[in-house]
């Protein structure tokens, strides 16, 4: 039976992506090193590193904006705005 | 300074359907989408279902003309069990009961939000509301503790009487404001994979109906439009969380007869999504000085499937409603505002909330408890052997020998499930109504010696002094047609104790 083949990443549409401004702020003196928002992320966008979570300096190209390691991180470390109006993910069959 | 009585933070379908109220009832309003048109940001599952045709049916009848749209007439429950093999499917339209309580029975629609989103938020600039897209809004502006405004991200404020939250699940305004900030538990996120597929085959194969998938160790919804569709896979997001999103909307790829249904249907994934979707046992506080919550900022979706389009438009309604006579009033404070959740109580939406833990509570252990529902597929496909049409399909022996062979490997797997249904299905008789209890004890009258002689009365009151449970239903001060209060409940197991 042929599996279906999937890369994620390529399934999302975006626009002006350079211009979301930082969306994301993470205060690392919060981080207890739980490591929830890494099991959490659809892309891998967070990782731990000595004990600490680490963000992708470029998270902006490939965030989908759903806010899951904002609501999960139990240190409230991590602050989630969104992006600049009208710039980031658009989604066209939601 | 430019004064709005409604600045709606949102354009999603709670926003929308607030601004447009607003609007119609003669007040200054204006709403605010970050995307740069509405639904751009917006993924759901999408169903609107048959009480739309109640409360919305105008909308219900310009939406049919859509191009995403697909009729729901059946829902079909696909089991799978721990091997991906599909076990058992089954599908309903309702009974005749569904079909004559509303004008359209048991129909609903699905229906993408980049086609429902912009439809509503042009209902409300119809109605004379403004709209900005491509604004996010950053902040609310606040006075004496009061919302007396919100600012956009340039920093360009905009003062208003009344502020309607809008804005999702993340609310900016309802953590600004200091209202509260994570849900701490009782928030979900949906990945949803959206494939793309032939209108025509999917008529063919699929037709007008939602799918869902229950597999032993995970499971999916699938939402059906006219030319695609898209799986979901929804869980609540705590620390004991230990699955990629991407992961597990994969699962369910495996199942060959999914497999096999996207082949039929030309079926190829088209986008990813992933969003947050509050689902609580009960909604928090929803107002507070000058500012009110709606939709799913203020987590409205339906306890038992999380369905929330219905509650946004209609809390949007309500706080519309609420914010023209606290207007009227000169007073928006947050002891006026109290008003907002005494309507929405004693509306639709509220009665919709009275029967919430026992939901919430049954999904957390069941569905998301890959163990416990891998027991409950079994059970559940035990059951369907009992069938009469399963019974028909089983010819290993004499007929009423394999229906008995059934019976009896059902009992002896009884003793597993005793805990289940009183751990997780008894706390669901508490929905039942009183009436219909009485109607059971008394059907059941005729049959019992020398108590079936006693008269109808006489025979219920003896039933509550025996029965603690049977009681709190027997009270003859109890509304017979609404759950019985959880404190009724309490005081009667209070009672037994003593």
């Amino acid at each position: 039976m042929e599996e279906i083949k999937l890369e994620f990443t390529k399934l999302v549409k975006r626009v002006d992506v350079d211009k979301t401004g930082d969306f994301i702020r993470y205060d690392e003196s919060k981080c207890d090193g739980c490591g929830l928002c890494t099991k959490v992320c659809s892309f891998n966008l967070w990782s731990l590193k000595e004990g600490k979570a680490r963000l992708a300096p470029r998270y902006q190209e490939l965030c989908l904006e759903c806010a899951a390691c904002w609501e999960i991180c139990p240190m409230e470390a991590i602050d989630f705005s969104y992006p600049a109006g009208g710039t980031g993910v658009v989604i066209e069959h939601g | 300074m430019e004064k709005w009585d409604v600045v709606v933070v949102g354009a999603g379908p709670g926003g929308s359907y607030a601004a447009k109220t607003a609007a119609e009832l003669g007040l200054k309003t204006i709403f605010f989408e970050r995307g740069r048109r509405p639904g751009d940001k917006n993924s759901s599952g999408c169903g609107l279902g048959q009480r739309w045709w109640r409360d919305f049916p105008e909308i219900m009848e310009a939406l049919q003309g859509l191009p995403s749209v697909r009729k729901v007439e059946m829902v079909v429950i696909n089991l799978v069990d721990e091997n991906n093999r599909l076990r058992y499917r089954c599908g309903t339209t309702g009974s005749d009961l569904c079909a004559n309580r509303w004008p359209h029975g048991m129909d609903g629609i699905s229906i993408y939000r980049r086609d429902l989103d912009p439809f509503l938020a042009d209902l409300a600039v119809k109605a004379g509301a403004e709209l900005r897209t491509s604004t996010l809004v950053s902040d609310v502006i606040m006075e004496n503790g009061q919302v007396k405004g919100v600012r956009t991200e340039k920093g360009e404020p905009f003062y208003a009487e009344v502020v309607i939250a809008a804005d999702g699940a993340m609310s900016t305004m309802a953590r600004k404001s200091g209202m509260r900030n994570r849900w701490g538990g009782g928030c979900t996120l949906v990945p949803q994979l959206d494939f793309s597929a032939d209108p025509e085959k999917m008529d063919d194969v699929i037709g007008n109906a939602e799918w869902v998938w229950f597999g032993a160790l995970y499971g999916a919804y699938q939402v059906n439009f006219r030319d695609g569709f898209h799986i979901g896979a929804g869980q609540w997001l705590r620390e004991d969380w230990d699955e990629r999103p991407t992961d597990m909307v994969k699962k369910v790829l495996q199942f060959p007869a999914f497999q096999a249904m996207c082949r039929a249907i030309e079926a190829k994934p088209r986008e990813y999504q992933a969003h947050l979707l509050p689902w609580l046992k009960k909604p928090p506080k929803t107002y507070t000085g000058g500012m009110m919550l709606v939709g799913d900022a203020a987590g409205f979706p339906c306890p038992l499937e999380a369905e929330g389009i219905w509650h946004a438009l209609t809390s949007g309604k309500i706080a519309a409603e609420t914010a023209a006579w606290a207007i009227s009033k000169g007073d928006a404070s947050e002891k006026a505002l109290a008003e907002y959740e005494r309507r929405w109580k004693a509306s639709p939406l509220g009665k919709e909330h009275e029967f919430g833990p026992e939901f919430v509570d049954l999904w957390n252990s069941t569905i998301f408890d890959p163990k416990l529902m891998a027991r409950q597929i079994q059970l559940l496909l035990e059951f369907s052997m009992l069938h009469p049409f399963s019974v028909v399909f089983d010819w290993g022996d004499a007929h009423i020998d394999c229906f008995n062979q059934h019976l009896e490997h059902l009992l002896d797997l009884a003793p597993q499930f005793a805990d289940f249904g009183r751990t997780y299905l008894a706390p669901l008789a508490r929905g039942i109504w009183p009436k219909n209890v009485k109607r059971i004890l008394l059907s059941v009258k005729p049959r019992i010696p020398i108590l079936g002689k006693l008269p109808d009365n006489t025979f219920l009151r003896l039933m509550a002094k025996l029965s603690k449970s049977l009681a709190p239903y027997l009270d003859p001060s109890i509304n017979q047609e609404a759950p019985v209060p959880r404190e009724v409940f309490e005081r009667s197991r209070a009672g037994r104790k003593r």
